[in-house]
């Protein structure tokens, strides 16, 4: 029968692939948990979801019963958009007598930016500044809602990691 | 110098101000949501004798339509928020993550030393400045693959 494992690597010839790695510095506290924890650290669990196929009436009640300013949409589980209060503003506060029987995905943001469950907490910062969406939602390996990053909890997070905190 | 260290230290008026979008304290409602449709934010000063004596925003107004959707056409001084948030350009970026704590806001007037406004700072303000003083832990970040060029503040 064959000897399924590797020959051994004489001394002489192996050579550590990490021999010159040098491992990161953060300069504080803060910095080391942007980069080294993750979204979960951060995440909203359970988030608040609903159907795109809501009305647009039924979604603002939901939206304001739970005195947040972010639904997660979904369509059979997964992620279809997110409505918020600046859909509110933008889209249906004004026309809401023509469009409150609409479904919710003819005003909701559809195909939001998101993080993965595994990401660092600097990720959710990347999508804040750069795309300029304030709620990110989290999925999770199979590509699940598994929970949103609010504003008031990446808040929070900055403060507990300061070091004044 | 830590990230810490420059939240404590650097000046408001570092951060890169968005110009604050105002409203006279007798607008209408819908006025308000115009001007805050078209300066494409969630929130305005409203101003009486050309000072901030309050603040309009998207969460004041769910909370009002959800009362009454006719409220749109309600003068705006019944639905701001009173006292609101605010910072001088001379204090340091650790006041404005406190005000947003302190009130549950994104949103942050920033005053001169008169009281005059000088901009609106908040979440995006402050998630800029971490982006830009640690690219290498916040722009290298890998995303969902969206394009975001062409999206909006706000959702």
């Amino acid at each position: 029968m064959a000897n399924s494992n590797p020959p051994p690597i004489p001394d002489d010839e192996f050579s550590d692939p990490l021999e010159n790695y040098d491992a990161p510095v953060y300069a504080d506290p803060l910095e080391e948990a942007l980069a080294t924890r993750t979204v979960t650290d951060l995440a909203a669990q359970p988030c608040e979801t609903i159907s795109a196929d809501t009305s647009i009436a039924e979604a603002v009640k939901k939206l304001v019963s739970i005195h947040h300013a972010c639904l997660l949409v979904e369509d059979e589980g997964r992620l279809a958009g997110l409505f918020t209060d600046r859909d509110l503003l933008d889209r249906v506060v004004l026309e809401f007598e023509d469009c409150r029987d609409q479904p919710l995905r003819t005003v909701m943001t559809p195909d939001p930016v998101y993080v993965s469950e595994s990401d660092c907490p600097a990720a959710v910062l990347a999508v804040m500044a750069v795309s300029g969406f304030r709620h990110v939602p989290v999925l999770d390996a199979d590509g699940m809602i598994a929970g949103i990053v609010s504003p008031r909890r990446i808040t929070e997070f900055l403060l507990e990691h300061s070091p004044s905190e | 110098m830590g990230l810490a260290e420059k939240f404590a230290s650097i000046p408001v008026r570092e951060l890169n101000l968005r110009e604050m979008p105002t409203v006279d304290k007798g607008a209408s409602v819908r006025d308000a949501i115009e001007v805050l449709r078209s300066a494409q934010l969630g929130c305005a000063a409203v101003m009486e004798a050309g000072k901030p004596v309050g603040m309009f925003t998207e969460s004041v107004l769910r909370e009002a339509f959800a009362q009454n959707p006719g409220v749109i056409d309600e003068i705006v001084d019944s639905h701001m928020a009173v006292p609101f948030p605010k910072v001088y350009l001379d204090d340091t970026v650790d006041m404005v993550l406190a005000a947003m704590q302190a009130n549950n806001t994104r949103f942050i007037c920033v005053v001169d030393s008169e009281e005059n406004v000088a901009g609106l700072t908040g979440q995006k303000g402050l998630m800029e400045f971490v982006a830009e003083e640690f690219p290498r832990q916040v722009l290298v970040q890998r995303i969902s693959e969206v394009s975001t060029n062409s999206r909006r503040e706000g959702a």
